[in-house]
């Protein structure tokens, strides 16, 4: 019991995916105009995720190694499709909202990620509470950033007039500009946080999560699809 | 040789697995997604044009057989009686098709209203079809000699686009021709 | 004109990275020196160009015909992931030098979210396969001038002393949001 909550919890807010590994940018910066985007993203991304890591964990033992990613693709491709469908069924304003999104879903590093560096080497209850954990950290990552941005972009939150009268909405946030300035200086303030804990404890200062495509996970796979 | 037909085997088991499952769910989902794309493509043109009507277009729409294809119809009811119907024609634009939802008093004598569905233009010229300023000049219009000012009409064009506009007015035209092929079976496609 | 105004579009006012959010993983992943950047922006133009130009040909004459194009996300990612594959054992063979710049950045361009979102936006922009093929290779021009210059500016600041929290990837993201900023200055031209 206390490893499944180790695995779930850690996408909450140690590994939490977007802030601390910096994965998955794209969405990230693209559909926080406003908090119920982003958290419909978000669900779309815990169905993905976990289903992902429960397929892939469940046929780990039949995939041949050296077709692995072929069939982590498919797998998720799959998942991506029927989101689509769904989402156009029961959601279809935030489906026309997310646009291209969507389909993107498939391409989002967190997926093929987690499907190679946990799901396809542990047992299946590990592997969807590890997708549950990823999946509501990004979700709420995404809302938070959706919140700011909404906050100070339209005045609302998830809709609702916030703001009183004398408040000029701040048209950069919802613009790209905004949300590449307000995910750095979000970032900085993980890593600030990240250094004053380790400061209290005697450590040396870091520089926090260096981005580059090894931390994808994905992209240390090179030989063979 | 045995390890690679297993890398076959697997994969193809995997891809026929969820084509399956996705041919499922697409089968489990058609209908619905194709009323969800008509409650909100065409839906709010229909707001646009008919004012008086309590029934649900979308839900109630009726396809006919023309010649040309089938087309959709969506009609508006009020207390149970037909009061105008509305389908969806497409005239040529500067930047691809615009599409636009013109709807009839049931006995054809006029225009309810246009509403534009689809539509690339150049934002500012062409794009402004969509605005009440041109629209409402079709609102009550009589179906016949529906033109612009320029070829004898009394349709005024937006001025630096033409060609949206003349578009337009063709869609308009067409929709005419086609109310006139399925008037006859109109009063009573909804009878019930 | 018409295509003249898509390859500005396509660079400029509408850049796949700073207003599209497009590629961002790679644009911050491999800005940090500008060969590597260079190397990354050239792969993503040739891969980008010849999948949107495949995968227009797949929808046109085998999802559209047969009414599959709710399988379209599927078959897309599946056609990217095995071009470049294709690509690479091309380019080991017949071309080594190319192969050697390049080659190191093919892998990653799998999940680089630019390449499907090309081949996505020319299906729902309803484009012609000419208009596929200038759109594709002025977007990946657009995603290399972005990498490039990004590269740029994080060289230069190598020398500068910056707050130990902002170092990395959270000042590449504010310089990506000034670049936005500046090529914001764009819209309105040739829209």
């Amino acid at each position: 019991m206390s490893r499944l909550w180790k695995e779930f919890s850690k996408g909450l807010w140690k590994d939490l995916p977007p802030f601390k590994l910096v994965l998955g940018l794209c969405p990230v910066l693209a559909v926080t105009k406003t908090a119920d985007n982003g958290f419909g993203m978000g669900l779309a991304v815990i169905f993905v995720l976990a289903l992902s890591n429960m397929l892939v964990s469940m046929l780990r033992k039949l995939i041949p190694a050296k077709v692995r990613i072929a069939c982590f693709i498919v797998v998720a491709a799959s998942l991506v499709v029927c989101v689509e469908l769904l989402m156009q069924t029961y959601a279809y304003p935030l489906y026309l909202q997310l646009g291209i999104f969507v389909p993107l879903i498939v391409v989002n590093c967190i997926i093929l990620g987690r499907a190679e560096a946990f799901a396809s080497k542990n047992p299946v209850h590990l592997a969807v509470a590890d997708g549950l954990g990823m999946g509501v950290g990004f979700t709420l990552s995404l809302t938070f950033l959706g919140s700011i941005r909404e906050l100070f972009g339209y005045g609302t939150w998830f809709g609702m007039q916030v703001m009183g009268d004398w408040f000029q909405p701040f048209t950069f946030m919802i613009e790209a500009p905004g949300a590449f300035v307000c995910l750095g200086l979000i970032l900085a303030g993980m890593n600030t946080l990240t250094n004053w804990q380790r400061k209290n404890k005697g450590l040396e200062a870091i520089t926090g999560p260096v981005h580059d495509c090894k931390s994808c996970g994905m992209c240390a796979t090179k030989p063979g699809m | 040789m045995r390890e690679m037909l297993k890398m076959i085997f697997v994969l193809s088991l995997i891809c026929g697995l969820s084509g399956l499952t996705l041919a499922t769910v697409r089968q489990a989902t058609s209908e619905r997604i194709e009323e969800q794309v008509m409650t909100y493509v065409q839906g709010p043109s229909l707001k646009q044009i008919f004012s008086n009507y309590d029934n649900n277009p979308v839900k109630d729409r009726k396809t006919f057989d023309l010649p040309s294809g089938p087309i959709t119809v969506f009609p508006a009811m009020k207390d149970g009686k037909l009061t105008g119907v509305a389908f969806e024609t497409f005239g040529k634009g500067y930047g691809g098709n615009i599409g636009v939802m013109v709807g009839f008093v049931t006995d054809g004598s006029k225009l309810e209203g246009i509403g534009i569905t689809t539509l690339k233009e150049t934002p500012g010229l062409g794009a402004r079809v969509v605005e009440p300023e041109f629209r409402d000049q079709f609102s009550g219009h009589s179906t016949d000699k529906i033109a612009l000012k320029k070829q004898g009409g009394n349709i005024a064009a937006i001025s630096g686009a033409t060609i949206s506009s003349t578009g337009t007015v063709s869609a308009v035209n067409e929709a005419v021709n086609i109310f006139n092929q399925i008037k006859d079976k109109l009063p009573t496609a909804w009878e019930s | 004109m018409d295509y003249f105004v898509l390859i500005i579009a396509a660079i400029f006012v509408n850049n796949i990275v700073l207003a599209q959010y497009l590629g961002n993983c790679p644009f911050i992943g491999t800005s940090k020196d500008s060969g590597v950047a260079m190397g990354m922006g050239l792969a993503v133009v040739f891969v980008a160009t010849l999948a949107a130009a495949i995968t227009w040909c797949v929808q046109k004459y085998l999802l559209a015909p047969n009414d599959l194009n709710y399988l379209q996300t599927i078959t897309f990612i599946l056609v990217i992931a095995s071009l470049v594959q294709f690509v690479e054992m091309f380019l080991k063979k017949a071309v080594p030098p190319l192969y050697r710049s390049l080659g190191i950045f093919l892998p990653l361009i799998t999940t680089n979210c630019a390449v499907l979102g090309i081949a996505i936006i020319c299906q729902r922009e309803e484009f012609s396969l000419v208009e596929t093929i200038i759109f594709s290779i002025a977007s990946g021009v657009g995603f290399m001038l972005a990498l490039v210059i990004l590269a740029g500016i994080r060289e230069r600041l190598d020398l500068a002393r910056v707050p130990v929290s902002l170092k990395g990837t959270p000042l590449a993201l504010i310089l990506a949001g000034l670049m936005s900023l500046a090529f914001f200055a764009f819209k309105g031209m040739a829209s």
